[in-house]
């Protein structure tokens, strides 16, 4: 039937006049299912420019909370499941992960949706409303205190944990781990999709990209995939200090540097200190209405510190938003004292 | 060793270090202080992890003995 190859609109009218049900059309935003609205080259998430804080900077934040289930993980999550049922690994599994924060809940949310149980180890301390959304997408959560091994002692307790669920003899075969720090998929998220984006959308004139150190994937891949468009393009890593609040970011000095980073294609790495990271989240929610995490106002805090001239066309990632954050920032404006 | 009677036994054959202290944990915050968890392991490093472990979280580590590559563990759970 030719018909089938008609144009969306065609095809709708044609649907209308059968009664039968509206298929997907992206384009008018209407989608088969949430999955389809994870971030890609068809789909990216918006850039949008910093018009107060960035202090003479030509800067764009990528909105990586526009993403369905809330942050830059989704990406991380989606390409982490594919790539272990791209090598057999999934079939018949359950899952178990340790994270705290954004993977989890976006692995959670995809293995809901494919009915996998999903096992996710957490460092005690985890704010409860993290630990209330896992459990609400189903997922079993174990929480990890802080001297559970207690002869090595690490400081990643959770990920001792999920190692140990995933590889015990006695389970064996009944889990995959798809362990975000270490998986290249995480890296292949934001080299296929988060980069080319950044390309697409700033139309190649993008000269500074500015992101955390995490699980070290978006640096990794976005760094990997602008310097082989333009080797000028310069990648800066936005670092924490020892023992900071500034969830999603890690200090690479207190924590293993994740197996996926690769620092060849990082020029700078700039450190901030919590205090100007959340004087700038709260600027973001004030100046330029961006309802940000806390990780966010480091990278921007990051942005505004730039050398204008020098730094061109600036586009940092704003991994998730504001609103589940409420505890992070009760502190700063309990510091503003009473409503008068 | 086995002169003395336990309350609740904990199976963590095939387990690798940490769960069998995180399962052991959960066990005995199920318990009365006074009563015996048995736990049976067959991951070596257990034989370093339940002492400090009982030692940390203040209960008695009756027993510990490696039967030909079993590890048991006797606790007893203190009042906290």
């Amino acid at each position: 039937m030719g018909v089938t190859t008609a144009l969306p609109g065609r095809t709708n009218a044609r649907r209308r006049r059968t009664g039968s049900p509206l298929g997907p059309d992206p384009e008018r935003r209407r989608y088969g299912g949430v999955r389809e609205l994870i971030a890609g080259l068809r789909n990216p998430t918006p850039l949008v420019r910093l018009n107060r804080v960035a202090g003479g900077v030509d800067a764009y934040l990528k909105l990586e909370w526009m993403n369905p289930f809330g942050s830059i993980k989704d990406r991380t999550a989606h390409y982490l499941l594919e790539g272990l049922r791209r090598r057999g690994e999934l079939d018949g599994r359950e899952l178990v992960e340790a994270t705290s924060g954004n993977t989890g809940i976006a692995l959670a949310a995809l293995a809901a949706l494919e009915g996998i149980p999903l096992t996710v180890t957490i460092p005690s301390g985890v704010p409860q409303e993290k630990l209330v959304l896992l459990r609400m997408l189903g997922a079993t959560v174990m929480a990890t205190p802080d001297d559970l091994c207690p002869v090595d002692n690490p400081r990643d307790g959770a990920i001792a944990l999920a190692r140990a669920i995933a590889d015990s003899p006695a389970h064996r075969g009944r889990y995959a781990m798809p362990n975000q720090y270490a998986s290249p998929d995480n890296v292949r998220a934001h080299y296929e999709t988060t980069g080319p984006e950044i390309w697409e959308q700033t139309e190649g004139r993008v000269r500074t990209f500015v992101a955390g150190y995490g699980t070290c994937g978006t640096i990794t891949g976005v760094g990997r995939f602008l310097k082989e468009r333009d080797p000028g393009i310069r990648v800066v890593a936005v670092e924490p200090q020892r023992g900071h609040r500034l969830p999603g970011l890690k200090n690479l000095e207190e924590a293993k540097a994740p197996a996926i980073l690769d620092r060849s294609v990082i020029d700078d790495v700039v450190r901030v200190d919590d205090a100007p990271a959340y004087a700038m989240a709260r600027r973001l929610f004030r100046e330029e209405a961006l309802i940000v995490g806390p990780s966010t106002g480091a990278i921007a805090h990051a942005i505004a510190g730039l050398e204008p001239e020098g730094a061109g066309l600036v586009v940092g990632i704003s991994p998730d938003s504001g609103h589940q954050y409420a505890s992070f920032y009760a502190s700063l404006v309990e510091q503003e004292g009473a409503v008068p | 060793m086995i002169d003395i009677r336990w309350d609740a036994e904990l199976d963590c054959t095939g387990l690798l270090c940490p769960l069998p202290v995180y399962r052991t944990s959960q066990a005995i915050a199920r318990l009365e202080a006074g009563q015996v968890l048995r736990i049976e392991c067959t991951d070596p490093g257990s034989l370093a992890d339940f002492p400090a472990f009982a030692r940390q979280r203040g209960h008695a580590l009756l027993a510990a003995q490696d039967q030909g590559g079993r590890q048991v563990f006797l606790i007893r759970k203190e009042a906290a």
